[in-house]
């Protein structure tokens, strides 16, 4: 069992602050990521913009409030709009994250970890399934960036991460930057953890700028890839091939070009990683 | 080790969040890191979840974060308390503000700041209001000049009208200057995906309000009437409608 999802080749986020750059100078990345809070709208510009943009690229949709492994039952609304959204547009997939962001009726809007037990992983396989089954479609789950580790994980995030993807059958997001994140503040080896996910499962790469703090690293989405992440980029399209890949930047938001500039970026490093894999089996 | 259950957990990590107060419960089973104890790894989250929706916050609500500064904070703290998000869409996190504001502190040397903040919900809420195409000037040529007194608008729905006690629309423009009270009518309305208020004077406000209640064009020309000499209400109640018009504020003309 594997996911099987078309390769998009370098996508960006499709942010308010760039609607202009990317209606006036032509869809010149590859393929758009919109969070789909940010679409569940009744009218307005935010819509027109998507359907723009989507006449002519691929478009994904990131949601940030599935909250998969809250305790609560799943919100039927926002199911229904996600689902309501996903046909409109037709997104290449659908993605959220392995966290929770509720409790009781109370949404954090932040992406708080789980505990990797026994009992989480069979809370958050079931919840994948119900929203596989509300969607009608698989859909495809990011490691977040943690600043908590639980005394009583019995597993590594990878393990958990690799074990939900099998039992639902569902596709990775694989947030190198969240894991190079996580790998300073816990003190894992981020090598490790892209060897313990599993060929096939993973459906797009997301890239980011973090923040550090001295104690710990914050996943702040504000700054250019760091060339540590870079590093671990390489690695990971040296283990999985060729995956979708996306720049993640949403505060101290750079111009539209700049943005584009980090894109092309990853385009290169996947180019020249994958040319030195051929040559070396040559 | 210490354990819990998946759902105590996240209890104890939301009253964590909640209240700025690590929770004991949720601090028991958090891993100390050589630079950081446990208290000090949720403080990360707290920090984050606060700092986030305050930023929302601050983004619906420009002009009152303008007006209060540094005391914008202590609104929204107090705020998030009384009222967290009950939404998946941080969109609907302030949809209270303006309510909450009227009985907060910050108001009392500020009696036009709920209305300041009604205003920019206002705002937010037609920004994403259902489309609807405006009529054109052209599009109501052909109705002839006997059937004009039984022509009934209908309105875009992304509009709103904010009746106040402060003329707000004045205040929006200069946060920290001190109005004097006195009565507005605002409309706010989106036309080509741009949001716009203007105040309206006694005449329109009166006029739209006769539209506002489906009446046919012939009550809007009386509510006019009520202002003008009787010859010159019909040219007047014209002239609304062209601006109406122009504004892009009218979405449908018929007799029925």
């Amino acid at each position: 069992m594997a996911i099987s999802v078309p390769y998009l080749g370098h996508g960006v986020g499709l942010r308010p602050r760039h609607y202009p750059a990317i209606l006036a100078d032509g869809l010149r990345a590859d393929w758009f990521e919109a969070i789909s809070e940010n679409y569940m709208l009744r009218g307005g510009r935010p819509l027109h913009v998507l359907e723009r943009v989507r006449a002519e690229r691929p478009i994904v949709l990131h949601g940030v409030s599935l909250s998969l492994g809250a305790t609560d039952p799943l919100n039927a609304a926002y199911l229904t709009e996600l689902r309501a959204l996903a046909d409109r547009f037709a997104p290449a997939w659908v993605s959220d994250h392995l966290c929770w962001g509720s409790y009781g009726k109370h949404y954090a809007h932040d992406l708080l970890p789980l505990p990797y037990t026994d009992e989480a992983l069979d809370h958050v396989v079931g919840r994948v399934e119900q929203v596989q089954d509300a969607l009608g479609r698989q859909i495809v789950v990011e490691n977040v960036s943690s600043y908590v580790e639980f005394t009583h994980s019995t597993m590594p995030e990878w393990e958990f991460l690799a074990a939900v993807a099998a039992r639902a059958d569902c596709g990775i997001l694989l947030d190198v930057n969240n894991v190079y994140v996580s790998a300073m503040n816990h003190g894992f080896d981020a090598e490790r953890y892209l060897a313990g996910i599993p060929l096939g499962r993973v459906a797009q790469i997301h890239l980011a700028g973090h923040t550090d703090n001295g104690t710990h690293l914050l996943d702040t989405h504000d700054h250019p890839v760091r060339d540590e992440v870079w590093d671990l980029y390489r690695s990971a399209v040296a283990r999985f091939g060729r995956v979708s890949t996306l720049v993640e930047w949403d505060d101290r938001i750079p111009p539209f070009e700049d943005l584009l500039a980090e894109s092309e970026r990853a385009r290169a490093a996947e180019t020249e990683t994958l040319a030195h894999a051929v040559a070396r089996t040559a | 080790m210490p354990s819990l259950a998946l759902r105590d957990l996240q209890a104890s990590f939301w009253r964590s969040l909640h209240s700025g107060t690590a929770d004991p419960g949720l601090t028991g089973v958090v891993l100390p890191t050589p630079s950081l104890e446990p208290a000090a790894r949720v403080d990360i989250y707290q920090g984050m979840y606060f700092w986030r929706l305050h930023e929302v916050l601050r983004e619906d609500y420009p002009k009152t974060h303008e007006a209060l500064g540094g005391e914008f904070e202590t609104l929204a703290r107090d705020y998030l308390v009384a009222h967290p998000s009950e939404h998946p869409s941080v969109r609907h996190l302030g949809a209270r503000l303006p309510d909450f504001v009227e009985n907060h502190a910050v108001a009392r040397t500020r009696p036009w700041l709920a209305e300041l903040a009604r205003l920019e919900r206002a705002r937010v809420d037609v920004f994403d209001a259902p489309d609807a195409t405006p009529l054109a000037a052209t599009d109501l040529r052909a109705v002839p000049p006997e059937a004009w007194a039984d022509l009934r608008l209908g309105l875009i729905p992304a509009l709103d009208v904010l009746p106040s006690a402060w003329p707000v629309h004045e205040v929006w423009a200069a946060p920290t200057e001190q109005p004097a009270p006195r009565p507005v009518v605002l409309r706010v309305w989106r036309h080509d995906f741009v949001v716009f208020h203007a105040a309206m004077d006694a005449i329109e406000a009166d006029a739209f309000s006769a539209v506002r209640a489906g009446s046919p064009f012939g009550d809007v020309c009386e509510a006019v009437a009520a202002h003008v000499a009787s010859e010159t209400a019909p040219a007047e109640a014209g002239a609304l409608l062209v601006r109406w018009i122009e504004d892009g504020l009218v979405a449908r003309a018929g007799l029925t």
